[in-house]
């Protein structure tokens, strides 16, 4: 088995692959270059997709099932005279016979025919409290989508800075599901939103186990969302963008940051933070990892982990280093590319 | 109907095989970039937004002339007209 990591850049995608010792790594790139990859996956059938955008020409998903040849599908759009503009992909998912598509401005997207064309979720895009949604830093949007693969009926969203939203029938009604957490701007009557999720991991084999790095802090649900508890004991901060899980292994990875007013690695030590008793602590893994004047980023997108046993980990900075870890970040290694500001990372094995 | 040459930036060669000059016809302006976008129909969310006005950040000119400073698109065209889509962004750092 190989891996492949697909590394969404400011100006550009990169494709890294490696055997399964991970050790050694070709690079091939940039596609798309001049382009903004915002967001990038692969299908269970190994379909390709990947968001792009540029401040010029605007947002577009471009589909490859070869990773050579590419092209542009049909949509996501809002409809023509309303209120919002689709800015940007953020997240592009397959659950349950389809495909979905979280945007920014927020909202969200379906799909039936594998990519090639997109309808907006109503229930969640003309929800009752959208009027009031307000955006965070990194804009107003959907970035992150789950599912119930033990019961088709049910799936998550998390919108910035808006909150996590269930649906229980499918995609036709949407709840805010933020019991628990910190409200970081609360609504004068919605009192339901105004959550800010930065990220999202689920326990494949518990759907409803699912844990929240968001801006409030660490938290994690037992029922889906129901009730949310604080899990931050060993963390420097309970700021901080990505979360990842490594299904197999069963461990959770994050990155925290300093406080959202500074946004810097805590102690200028860039630090990956690992739990193995589902996020009841956690513990600082720095190996190999700049422990000084190191004060770059890991965006929402830019942490993932491949299906291998010992977890390979991976994650990309604002400064465009790209780190990887083949032993479930006991140590790391700087991988062979200098990249443009790294905002998605996503491996796959081929 | 007259032949137009059409010139793209690189960043837009993608989604038109790869070419920064190719040539489209048509009978006024407007209809020489309808031609352009039912060719290539993947740049049409790149030049135009949901009103059909171009992006912000998108120039187009008209041999000379920048076409935001035309009063229409419905002007005629002759063979040997180009069209250049360019990007206007300044600054950054």
């Amino acid at each position: 088995m190989s891996v492949l990591l697909i590394v969404g850049t400011d100006k550009g995608a990169f494709l890294l692959r490696s055997d399964a010792a991970r050790a050694q790594w070709t690079v091939e790139g940039p596609l798309f270059k001049g382009w903004r990859v915002t967001a990038a996956s692969r299908d269970a059938q190994g379909r390709t997709f990947l968001g792009v955008n540029s401040m010029v020409y605007g947002p577009a998903i471009q589909v490859s099932d070869d990773l050579k040849s590419w092209r542009q599908v049909n949509g996501p759009a809002y409809p023509p005279g309303g209120r919002r503009k689709l800015t940007q992909i953020w997240k592009i998912f397959q659950a349950n016979d389809a495909h979905w598509c979280g945007v920014a401005e927020a909202g969200l997207f379906r799909s039936d025919d594998r990519g090639e064309s997109w309808r907006p979720v109503d229930g969640l895009n003309e929800h009752e409290t959208a009027a009031v949604w307000s955006p965070g830093a990194g804009g107003l949007c959907t970035h992150v989508v789950l599912h119930d693969r033990t019961n088709r009926q049910r799936m998550w969203c998390g919108i910035s800075a808006v909150g996590v939203f269930r649906t229980d029938d499918g995609g036709r009604t949407w709840q805010p599901k933020n019991k628990g957490v910190t409200v970081v701007l609360e609504d004068k009557i919605y009192k339901d939103v105004g959550y800010c999720v930065h990220g999202l991991a689920q326990d494949p084999d518990d759907p409803s186990l699912i844990w929240r790095q968001d801006h409030r802090g660490m938290y994690r649900t037992r029922n889906g969302g129901d009730t949310w508890e604080k899990i931050e004991r060993g963390l420097p901060s309970g700021f901080g963008f990505p979360i990842a899980l490594h299904a197999r292994s069963r461990a959770l990875f994050a990155i925290p940051l300093e406080s959202d007013e500074f946004r810097m690695p805590p102690e200028g030590k860039l630090r990956v933070y690992r739990s193995t008793d589902d996020g009841e602590s956690w513990t600082a893994l720095s190996k190999g990892l700049p422990q000084g004047h190191s004060y770059d980023v890991v965006l929402r997108h830019a942490l993932t982990v491949d299906v291998l046993d010992p977890a390979g980990v991976y994650f990309g900075t604002t400064a465009g280093t790209l780190y990887g870890s083949r032993d479930a970040g006991e140590s790391w290694h700087a991988l062979p590319l200098i990249a443009p500001r790294i905002v998605c990372l996503a491996a796959s094995a081929e | 109907m007259a032949t137009l040459t059409v010139r793209l930036p690189r960043m837009l060669s993608a989604f038109a095989d790869g070419k920064l000059e190719f040539e489209v016809e048509g009978e006024t302006l407007a209809g020489a970039l309808d031609a352009l976008t039912t060719r290539y129909p993947a740049l049409a969310v790149h030049l135009f937004d949901e009103h059909r006005r171009l992006r912000g950040h998108v120039l187009c000119f008209h041999n000379d002339d920048n076409t935001r400073w035309l009063p229409s698109l419905d002007r005629p065209v002759k063979s040997g007209d180009v069209i250049t889509i360019m990007q206007a962004v300044t600054g950054g750092g």
